[in-house]
């Protein structure tokens, strides 16, 4: 009896030998040193890289939520997204008022979504509903649908029924549009064989998307929306002007209060041209941008300056003067003013 | 017995390194080659901004690393030493030495089976870290437009979740497929905490507390404090005094050292009942206090995660509403293009800064385009002034004949004089 009670002692005693040997935490504690060196560096490097705060150059103005709410919710049903739109609505509780945002777009989606199974009798119906507005945008969208129609009609191979069909719809676009039409009706020679004709290009999948575009933009200019959403464009405006904003608060430091005031943006902000919208003259004696008190004025020479920049050259009038650009004499009386 | 060498973490080194020397890769060779120089650096600029696209997931990933090294810390130190005890012991009977180490064996088991769980996830985790770094090399010129639809998309997500939104986040994220490239699950731990608050208790705001209690304390935050103090002021509100005092002396008493004026305020509501008059005090007892809690705990946690403490949403929106903004975009006639022709964006932009230029930027009013050197300004006998191409346009149709849109003045194209604006 005792042999064994001494046996398993040792056994016990050898056990937590090897364990002291072995010694897990050592090993544990190892690894994660190792991993603590990367865990440093990576945030390390990313601060490096990239801007760690962007909100710098933010004012500390409360957005009104249900405005902001209000914007999002009607940028979700522009785009077509009215599961999203719903849902939105529901949870944000103060969006109430985009809810007209949705029947008038509804309509729309509902077109496109026949369009995707190629299907044109709602848009054939509300171009012929709105055709006369659409004649005075100047737009060829009622004529384009029934063009896609008509091929659509040859293809399944019926003759008649595609020159029936333009029998009854191009009549009242010959006027403008004749060029055109007798193109299409070229196609009527190979209505079995339109992928091996001269007109293969018009089954391309390609023209649904063109009259897919022309309609979405009609329809959002006939209803006075734009064809961009705004919430989309501001905010890829503000991906594009953020950057040299965060860049002058870096030298701006210590001075955020002012910043906090400030009527104009004290850095120039260059957006891509699709986000100019309106003209804007600067002086290129002052820099300062031209208002109704001090409008651009056009020289003799064909030359532009503000009308303070022409005063002061000229002493309020009183004498000629060299314009900065070409030695031409100015007589300050002889400038007009410009209207963009 | 054998102990089989412990699964630890240098699988995961390998990928945090490589990872890491890719950061500073990223940047050069986002875009390709074919882009011109200006588009080139105005993508470099806004890629800039992504800093916490990558740090979310990255803080995440670390909490995970610390909490499962923890633990295994914990539970080998604790074997090991039970071992110790049983090898000791003078008087422990064989019959029970198997007992204690049968239990011991089990408890490995367990842990072994936790720690490759743990691996699981943090392989998962570096995944996703991977995963956003390779998202952001991957825009080019051609899928540029796409790309920055996908962010446009993210900034939504962010906002959404920030206002706990978080049934539209998912169906947003969900419907374009960028579950990766959004913080959906970083967020729900926040879910637990804020819907409690909301409900005003607590509970899970101060779990939180304990579970990042070092952190929190690294950056002297006071917010468990004030979870307390509020826990304090429902027990006054309740009228229930003695319990107060025994959480304040518990609860409250440590944080004397540094808040005392704060504490002190709170313990007059002792004082006072919770239908006080003085506003002082009658401020305190307010429901909107809850709302406050919320605030700040959001506050903290985005600190905590690498967030930015404002919205996405509202950063971009702020930058651009002051980049659009021209004197110009209030009038009646502003072009529906323009977002500032609308009322909600104008009631938005009312406080922010006008934009600046320092070269002129000119847009036809017949045509919408640019006038630029190669589409001249043409200034007709009035001062009003078009683009070329729209009064050649014009002329052609019209056997030489300008008529002003605007005024309605009709003259010839040959009256016309070209002005020169850089």
């Amino acid at each position: 009896m005792q042999s064994s009670t001494l046996e398993y002692q040792s056994e016990l005693a050898e056990l937590k030998k090897k364990l002291q040997e072995v010694s897990p935490l050592n090993q544990l504690e190892g690894a994660q040193k190792e991993l603590n060196i990367a865990l440093i560096k990576y945030p390390k490097a990313l601060e490096k890289v990239f801007n760690p705060d962007i909100s710098k150059a933010y004012r500390n103005i409360e957005f009104d939520s249900p405005i902001v709410n209000q914007i999002i919710a009607s940028h979700f049903y522009r785009q077509g997204l009215f599961e999203v739109g719903n849902c939105f609505i529901t949870e944000a509780q103060d969006a109430e008022a985009a809810v007209a945002m949705r029947s008038l777009f509804q309509e729309l989606y509902q077109m496109l979504e026949a369009m995707k199974s190629r299907n044109l009798e709602p848009a054939l119906k509300w171009a012929a509903a709105n055709s006369n507005k659409l004649k005075e945008n100047g737009s060829d969208l009622q004529l384009r649908i029934h063009h896609l129609q008509f091929v659509k009609i040859l293809q399944k191979g019926s003759r008649d029924e595609a020159l029936k069909y333009a029998r009854t719809n191009f009549a009242s676009f010959a006027g403008n549009h004749m060029a055109e039409i007798q193109k299409l009706m070229g196609c009527l020679l190979y209505s079995d064989r339109l992928h091996e004709s001269p007109y293969a290009h018009l089954l391309s999948p390609t023209n649904w998307d063109t009259v897919t575009n022309e309609l979405t933009r009609q329809f959002c200019n006939l209803l006075g929306q734009s064809y961009e959403s705004p919430l989309s464009a501001t905010i890829a405006a503000g991906i594009q002007g953020l950057p040299p904003l965060l860049k002058f608060m870096t030298v701006m430091v210590g001075k955020k209060h002012e910043w906090q005031s400030m009527n104009q943006l004290p850095v120039p902000v260059e957006l891509d041209k699709e986000f100019q919208f309106h003209s804007v003259f600067v002086c290129p004696v002052t820099k300062e941008q031209s208002t109704d008190d001090n409008p651009p004025m056009l020289m003799s020479c064909g030359h532009v300056l503000c009308k303070q920049s022409i005063n002061k050259m000229s002493k309020n009038g009183s004498k000629t003067f060299k314009c900065p650009y070409c030695p031409t004499d100015i007589d300050s009386t002889q400038c007009r003013q410009l209207i963009f | 017995m054998e102990i089989d060498p412990l699964p630890n973490g240098t699988g995961s080194t390998a990928a945090t390194t490589t990872t890491e020397t890719t950061v500073t890769a990223t940047l050069p060779t986002a875009v390709s080659n074919t882009t011109p120089s200006s588009k080139l650096s105005q993508l470099t600029e806004s890629l800039k901004l992504e800093h916490q696209f990558l740090r979310v997931p990255f803080e995440h990933y670390k909490k995970t690393i610390r909490a499962n090294h923890r633990t295994a810390e914990k539970e080998v130190s604790s074997v090991i030493s039970s071992v110790a005890d049983v090898a000791d012991s003078n008087e422990i009977s064989k019959d029970d030495a198997v007992l204690s180490l049968t239990s011991l064996v089990s408890r490995l088991q367990g842990l072994k089976r936790k720690l490759e769980e743990g691996s699981r996830t943090e392989n998962l985790q570096v995944q996703n870290c991977r995963a956003r770094l390779d998202h952001l090399e991957s825009v080019d010129a051609e899928n540029l437009s796409e790309w920055n639809n996908v962010r446009f998309k993210r900034i939504l997500v962010d906002y959404m979740l920030r206002m706990s939104y978080y049934d539209t986040a998912r169906k947003l994220a969900e419907s374009s497929k960028i579950e990766e490239l959004v913080d959906l699950e970083v967020f729900q731990e926040a879910k637990k905490a804020v819907d409690a608050l909301k409900n005003q208790e607590v509970g899970p705001a101060l779990a939180w507390c304990a579970e990042n209690k070092s952190r929190l304390k690294k950056s002297k935050s006071k917010f468990e404090f004030q979870l307390r103090l509020q826990e304090f002021i429902e027990l006054v509100r309740a009228e229930n005094y003695m319990r107060a005092i025994l959480y304040a002396r518990r609860y409250l008493a440590p944080w004397g050292a540094t808040h005392l004026k704060e504490l002190q305020l709170v313990m007059t509501t002792l004082a006072f009942r919770s239908n006080t008059e003085c506003t002082k005090y009658k401020v305190l007892f307010e429901p909107k206090q809850w709302d406050f809690l919320v605030d700040q705990f959001k506050q903290e946690f985005y600190k905590l995660h690498g967030m930015t403490l404002e919205p996405l949403l509202n950063i971009y929106l702020q930058a651009g509403l002051s980049a659009l903004k021209t004197p110009y975009c209030f009038e009646d006639d502003c072009t529906k293009e323009d977002p500032l022709s609308q009322e909600n964006f104008r009631k938005l932009a009312m406080p922010l800064p006008y934009s600046k230029q320092h070269h002129s930027k000119l847009v036809c009013y017949i045509t919408k385009e640019l006038m630029d050197t190669e589409n001249p300004p043409q200034v007709l006998p009035n001062g009003y002034v078009y683009s070329t191409k729209a009064l050649k346009e014009m002329a052609e149709k019209n056997n030489g004949k300008i008529t002003c849109p605007r005024t309605g003045l009709v003259c010839n194209y040959s009256d016309l004089v070209k002005a020169y604006i850089s």
